[in-house]
């Protein structure tokens, strides 16, 4: 039997993924390389919106009827990563009434199924809607859980013998003869050691086809492959909420434009976001006005966003791309649109093809184009099946139980870890016994936890995306250490409590963007707990200073009836101002008086 | 005929009220309520947790915090399903006491209850039917004391209590509370209402179930002491407050009590009255509850307007000095400060006061719980789990020096009783005895 | 008319019973005006004084430290004899239940996230456990309880360098709740010693442990052994284990203390301090320069309490006494001047566990604890502040945030009850 065509895709967000998953299911063999967690890059920060394609009726209708049909794909493969929460283009007094007929007829033109709602029957389905609305279009549109998106796709495509490897940066595309032969990386050596690859080495691996699915950092790619990919960075920032203000996804109906959105996103509501072009998609400035805008002006939709407690705030970046020469100014104007750049008709490089643009809600129809291409250029003949086949997790989802039953959970627990897990909950939830919750702001049991485990090796981010644990209210301030213990006792002290480091850093820099109010005193809570109650910053195991403990107070005010406990407090007494207490009773107010 | 009383605009008293008197669609059915944006104020200190007198002693009970913010967080609009456990929270509120942080705790426990109770509790269940008995105390007491002497010895007869137990799921081990020969408003119609008339001081007296057929002796003294200090007392025609109601999440029934007794009193307050309880949970209520969980004209002025009666005269008259003056003959008490009168400040008030009076010692028990608030404890299954929770409080009783309990709660004193064999006083009848 | 005394206490915490045990010891009369339950039920229970300085190591002496503080520390204000009558009013309240008092020098005390830290005041049943006394050490966990893994503590006090053997087991509690029982409901259990099959708690689980020792000479829990009755738990499992049984104080929630909160209480009772609590203060009515009345929000009403003097001690962010927006920090009560940069992003550090400036917001005190201005004058002539509500200290860095609390309020109450009662 010959051996399968092997492929190596690039980048480990929903794009990639679904590369690998469906070339897998093909019959190939793939590698995907990222070089963080996956969802690292775009995929991890969108706002979660499975657009209807509403969004994109009036601007870009290709856009806009790809979406529709692929919303109703994800729907049946990806039942649970989808919250099918229905959205509003909600139209104000001072928005114009001509684009609010242009959005009604672009949806019927693109065959997204659009209602008119007046302002009573869209407060009806939103009650916090603003008392001054003037009416509404009801769209399909839904929330997606990228993280579980992404790492079901990765798990089918483990399930179809792929390989994937996290925490692998690709630090050179290997050229031979003038063709792509495979890629070299350099497996992760950062604080955290991870099980995927031996940490600080270097990697060459070779295979028939590369795919460089990195999206804003395809140009990067593009370099080290000696090739020019003109990716324009455009960051936006998304600001999340402590609850949900909203159950439906809310858009502002107007021309493009910043501070436009709402997605009830699991526990939360995602604000967003804005669209400016940046230079290096890894460093761009995150600054407090682009918050600011977000609650001010989405307030005008919600007003009471503009009391309610943020926990967060992130940023994305697009992978806009656009043919060289066009020469649009404006990134919101660059098309949605995605393109494949087969490098050898295009740069006279044979070997590669990268992905850049389009959207997280056409990532299966996308990884499927370029599945057709990879397969043609590798004289594959198989059918891609990733439209039909349910992920992991979402089959037979439609077979919803009474959970809390089953799992001797408390129903607002059980709910919402089958809602995370999907079919796979019965497998998990049982899995552990006791089975107590260890993040409970978002409802995530030990189970749960160690279940993600499996795939994130000793990297809590990782266990943090695809079980949501840390990232309610608190931001990990009661549940990051329980997060960490759970690492125990696979792996030693010290790999805890580095990936735990880890982890509370991670927290931090998003919670920073979120620190007045209510979240202020959050923070200082979780300060004082840390650093107060566990004296996590002066730690003794971390901080590089030896303690002469004998020097400290053992507790012996009367000679050896500190039991064992101090028998050796003579000798290791270091201290002269000890009184030699000998009075029958050690409290301090016999003592100080 | 009516005992109604509204010396000053008769028109305020609705005629006729009957036993089933449905409030109009003024109140419409719109207790669906969003409390998620409550969870925005907790920040998982957990205090609510370790004041919740239940988790204690209740392995099925996962505490405030969770009943509370974390399941209305994790709540979608559309999601049916409150967990069962809420109907194990006895509506104590401690954990309203708690909360450093102004999470409306018991308005989350009582609309998820409410919502439990409509959406997933079996109508037909015993737990149910027990429930609204217990729920509607005031009606039961209403048909009881038609003929006290009779249901008293009915209700106190052995075989009874068996049965309510094996049929209701009420249990046999407490005796129901006696029936007063003479009602409270019967006292009142019978002396003919106000003795005092004043413009400037006016006072609208809810007294409640409790006072009303069980324990006239206490809205007696009320109307003694307030008249001694010179104000009007009227006691307008009211309904249960409705905190059993809450505690059993029979929200509707509630609603229905509330439009009556709002109807009744709010009216009063532009003519210059506030109102007045004896009990800590009827003022909780009407100033709590009331506002949070009801929107009825006028609600938010009553909230306003309500006082407890002890806390009316420490604000309004210089009732430490006129303490301070007064004696008794020597006495003991030990005091335990109900969980409501504790969410309204109110548990340090009768303590510091009666320490002034001459001849008197007075004890405070210990801040724990009595353990039955209201009816938790009058549940079969729940009866064992109350008296855990009372027997700090037994215990530091039974170490005060006095054996005369104290305490404004109705409910508590029965716990008092039922766990120590004390006689029982609310605050109101020594305050009568030292100043009438 | 209003409620009156000659000293209101506004606050509930460490820093307000303080401040009103020693203003009751001036003979004034006094009134605790608390809101909600106190920041103490989410705190360890212990009493830092100083542990760290800038960078240094933790310090073994407190007092030997105070001279390298900022300038703007609150204990220069009180100097150390202000610490150290803070820490007499406090040893006076809470008696033998607390150790620590026979010594000026720290103990470093076993987290429950496996590390040490450096305490002044440790109650009685974390005294046999100090890292730094010597002992093999056998940590128990239990398995529900997510909090505390006792053998990844273990493994990182190994790593700290105590001077001692210490290994961690995770055992199952005898009694089987479900898995999200609160921890009041494991300390109400052995409380009571309830009876489970082959013995009641206590025994059961001194059996459990027993079977996991190997020649330890102590035996630590996370800090739930018992509530009204922990004394006899402890020992009676101490005695059954034959060797000294300790507790590992835990975050929230905190049963060590809640009873610390409670035995403040009983000091406050025991004291004549009135005590008013569940409602919070929200306004005042000041004439010339003084504070008047202050009004308490008795559920959406005003009441008001009126005293000569009156202490702030609300807490900091942590207690509320101090708020926030997107523009600016405020201390809500009345009003006082709260400094901080203007772009909130200078509020915190990048790194996790920085300098961070919100650690630091407070009010401004005179040399009397007198919140002051943006001009350096006091606010009120009649207005102390203690405790967390009062600025300069990174207390959680430092480990001085009981201390701060102690010797804030020690000054401040003595300050308003002299001045009440001249």
């Amino acid at each position: 039997m010959n051996k399968s065509p092997s492929v190596l895709v690039i980048g480990g967000g929903s794009t990639g993924t679904g590369i690998a998953r469906d070339l897998a299911m093909r019959g190939l063999d793939v590698t995907l390389v990222e070089k963080g967690n996956l969802t690292h890059g775009t995929t991890g920060r969108m706002h979660g919106l499975l657009h209807s394609g509403g969004r994109y009726a009036v601007s870009d209708q290709p856009s806009a009827r790809e979406c529709i049909v692929e919303n109703r794909v994800l729907r049946r493969i990806a039942g649970h990563c989808v919250e099918m929460t229905g959205g509003l283009f909600v139209q104000r007094p001072e928005d114009s009434d001509e684009y609010f007929e242009k959005k009604l007829e672009g949806c019927r033109e693109c065959g997204i199924p659009a209602e008119v709602l007046s302002a009573e029957e869209a407060r009806e389905v939103e009650p916090y809607l603003a008392k001054d609305i003037k009416r509404a279009i009801k769209v399909p549109d839904g929330a997606i859980d990228p993280f579980r998106l992404c790492v079901a796709n990765a798990a089918s495509a483990v399930e179809h013998g792929a390989r994937i490897e996290t925490h692998s940066e690709v630090t050179d595309v290997l050229v031979e003869d003038g063709e792509v032969v495979g890629v070299e990386v350099t497996h992760q050596t950062g604080s955290g050691p991870y099980v995927h690859g031996e940490p600080g080495t270097v990697e060459e691996i070779y295979a028939d086809y590369v795919v460089n699915a990195t999206g804003a950092w395809a140009g990067q790619v593009g370099d080290l492959a000696g090739v020019d990919v003109e990716v324009r960075p455009s960051k936006g920032v998304m600001t999340i909420m402590n609850t949900r203000q909203v159950d439906t996804v809310v858009n502002r109906c107007r021309p493009k434009g910043d501070a436009d959105i709402i997605v009830p996103h699991e526990t939360t509501c995602i604000l967003g976001t804005t669209d400016e072009e940046v230079e290096d998609p890894e460093d761009y400035p995150e600054e407090g006005w682009e918050v600011d805008l977000m609650i001010d002006t989405l307030s005008e939709l919600v007003p009471m966003l503009k009391e309610a407690r943020t926990i967060r705030s992130f940023w994305g970046v697009r992978p806009l791309y656009e043919p060289p020469g066009t020469g649009t100014e404006d990134p919101t104007d660059i098309t949605r649109e995605f393109f494949l750049l087969d490098h050898e008709s295009r740069d006279d490089l044979p070997g590669m093809t990268s992905i850049v643009g389009g959207k997280l809600t056409t990532y299966r129809m996308m990884a499927e184009k370029i599945s057709d291409h990879v397969c043609e250029k590798l004289g594959v003949d198989s059918e891609c099946r990733t439209a039909d086949v349910p992920l992991p997790g979402s089959e037979d989802f439609s077979v919803l139980r009474d959970y809390m039953d089953d799992f001797n959970l408390r129903s607002p627990i059980g709910r919402r870890s089958v809602q995370r897990l999907g079919s796979r909950a019965d497998e998990v939830l049982t899995s552990v016994d006791p089975n107590p919750v260890v993040c409970e702001c978002e409802a995530v049991t030990r189970a749960e936890i160690r279940d993600s485990l499996e795939t994130a090796g000793t990297d809590l981010n990782s266990v943090r995306i695809q079980t949501r644990a840390s990232m309610g209210n608190c931001q990990g301030a009661i549940c990051c250490h329980r997060m960490a213990n759970e690492l125990a006792p696979e792996y030693d002290e010290e790999t805890v409590r580095a990936s735990l480091d880890d982890l509370y850093q991670e927290r931090w820099k998003g919670e920073r963007h979120a620190m007045w109010g209510e979240q202020l005193s959050q923070t200082a809570l979780k300060h004082m707990l840390h650093v107060t109650t566990m004296n996590r910053d002066g730690d003794p195991a971390t901080v590089d200073k030896d303690i002469d403990f004998a020097a400290f107070d053992d507790g012996s005010s009367e000679g050896g009836d500190a039991a064992g406990a101090s028998s050796d407090s003579a000798v290791a007494d270091g201290g002269q101002k000890r009184r030699a207490a000998d009075d029958e009773h050690e409290g301090g107010a016999d003592g100080d008086n | 005929m009516s005992d109604a009383e509204s010396p000053t605009n008769p028109t305020l008293t609705p005629d006729a009220q009957t036993d089933d008197f449905e409030a109009v669609d003024v109140f419409a059915e719109s207790t669906d309520m969003d409390l998620r944006p409550g969870a925005d104020n907790c920040y998982k200190c957990t205090a609510c947790d370790v004041s919740c007198p239940v988790a204690e002693v209740d392995d099925e009970f996962p505490g405030p915090k969770f009943q509370g913010p974390e399941q209305w967080r994790l709540k979608r609009k559309d999601d049916a399903a409150v967990d069962d456990s809420i109907m194990s929270c006895s509506n104590c509120m401690r954990c309203d006491d708690a909360c450093p942080s102004g999470v409306p705790l018991s308005q989350m426990h009582n609309t998820a209850r409410g919502e439990y109770v409509d959406e997933e509790m079996d109508k037909l269940s015993r737990e149910y039917v027990r429930n609204r008995i217990l729920a509607n105390y005031g009606t039961l007491a209403q048909l009881g004391s038609m003929f006290p002497r009779l249901t008293n010895a009915v209700m106190g007869n052995s075989v009874v209590q068996q049965i309510n137990e094996k049929v209701l799921g009420i249990t046999a081990e407490r005796d129901f509370p006696e029936f007063a020969t003479q009602t409270f408003r019967e006292w009142w119609n019978e002396r003919g209402g106000p003795q005092v008339r004043s413009e400037e001081k006016r006072v609208a007296y809810f007294h409640g179930c409790y006072s009303n057929y069980n324990t006239p002796e206490v809205g007696k003294a009320m109307v003694r002491i307030f008249e001694s200090f010179g104000y009007e007392v009227v006691v307008p025609k009211q309904r249960c407050s409705g905190t059993p109601m809450f505690a059993n999440g029979m929200l509707d029934d509630a609603k229905r009590a509330a439009g009556i007794n709002v109807e009744n009193f709010s009216g009063l307050i532009p003519e210059g009255y506030d109102i007045i309880a004896s009990c800590t949970s009827c003022s909780m209520s009407l100033r709590q509850e009331y506002p949070e969980l009801f929107d009825i004209n006028g609600i938010e002025d009553l909230s306003a307007h309500t006082y407890e009666a002890l806390e009316y005269l420490r604000i309004h008259e210089d009732l430490e000095s006129e303490i301070r003056e007064a004696s008794v003959s020597d006495q003991s008490f030990a005091y335990h400060a109900p969980c409501h009168g504790r969410n309204q400040g109110l548990d340090r008030q009768a303590v510091e006061l009666f320490r002034e009076l001459d001849g008197v010692n007075i004890e405070d028990v210990g801040d724990s719980c009595s353990g039955i608030s209201g009816t938790y404890g009058w549940k079969e299954e729940k009866y064992d789990k109350s008296m855990q929770i009372g027997s700090d409080m037994f215990d530091h009783m039974e170490h005060a020096e006095g054996n005369v309990g104290m305490t404004e709660c109705p409910t508590c004193s029965m716990q008092m009783e039922h766990g120590t064999g004390y006689d029982i006083k609310h605050p109101l009848q020594l305050l009568e005895e030292a100043l009438v | 008319m209003a409620i009156t005394d000659d000293v209101l206490v506004v606050g509930g915490g460490i820093a307000a019973c303080t401040a009103a045990l020693s203003a009751a010891e001036t003979g004034a009369r006094v009134r605790l005006l608390a809101h909600k339950k106190s920041t103490l039920r989410q705190a360890s229970g212990l009493v830092d004084v100083l542990g760290y300085i800038g960078d240094g190591g933790p310090s073994a002496d407190p007092f030997d430290a105070l001279d390298s503080l900022p300038a703007d520390h609150p204990y220069h204000v009180v100097g150390e004899d202000g610490i150290r009558d803070g820490l007499r009013i406090f040893d006076e309240a809470v008696g033998d239940t607390y150790r620590g008092g026979h010594t000026d020098t720290n103990a470093l005390v076993v987290t429950y996230g496996g590390t040490v830290k450096p305490t002044a005041r440790y109650p009685a049943s974390v005294a046999t456990g100090l890292a730094s006394s010597t002992g093999d050490m056998l940590l128990v966990g239990f398995e529900g309880l997510t909090d505390f893994d006792a053998p990844v503590a273990a493994d990182h006090l190994t790593a700290s360098g105590v001077p001692f053997d210490v290994r961690g087991v995770t055992v199952r509690y005898p009694k089987s709740f479900r898995s999200d029982a609160k921890v009041t409901r494991f300390a109400k259990a052995l409380d009571r010693d309830e009876s489970v099959s082959g013995g009641t708690v206590r025994s059961v689980l001194a059996d459990t442990v027993a079977a996991e020792m190997d020649g330890q000479t102590r035996v630590g829990f996370p800090a739930i052994l018992g509530d009204d009755h922990d004394e006899e738990v402890r020992d009676e499992l101490a005695d059954r284990l034959g060797v000294p049984v300790f507790e590992v104080p835990t975050g929230p929630p905190s049963l060590l203390g809640l009873k610390l909160e409670d035995m403040l209480f009983d000091a406050l009772d025991d004291a004549g301090v009135r005590i008013s609590s569940g409602n919070p203060a929200v306004d005042f009515e000041a004439n010339d320069g003084r504070i008047d009345t202050v009004l308490v929000d008795q559920k959406s009403r005003l009441t008001p309490y009126e005293a000569d003097q009156i202490v702030l001690a609300t807490g900091g962010l942590v207690g509320k006494g101090l708020d926030s927006d997107r523009e600016q920090v405020t201390e809500p009560v009345f009003g006082c001047h709260v400094p901080h940069p203007e772009d909130r992003y200078e509020w915190s550090d990048p790194e996790a566990f920085g300098d961070h400036a919100f650690a630091r917001f407070g009010v401004v005190p005179d040399d009397e604890l007198r919140p002051t201005g943006e001009d350096g004058e006091p606010h009120f002539e009649n207005l102390r502040a203690a405790g967390g509500v009062v600025g300069g200290a990174d207390v959680a860095r430092e480990k001085s945030a009981s201390g701060v609390s102690l010797a804030t309020g020690a000054v401040a109450g003595r300050l308003a009850g002299e001045e009440a009662t001249q």
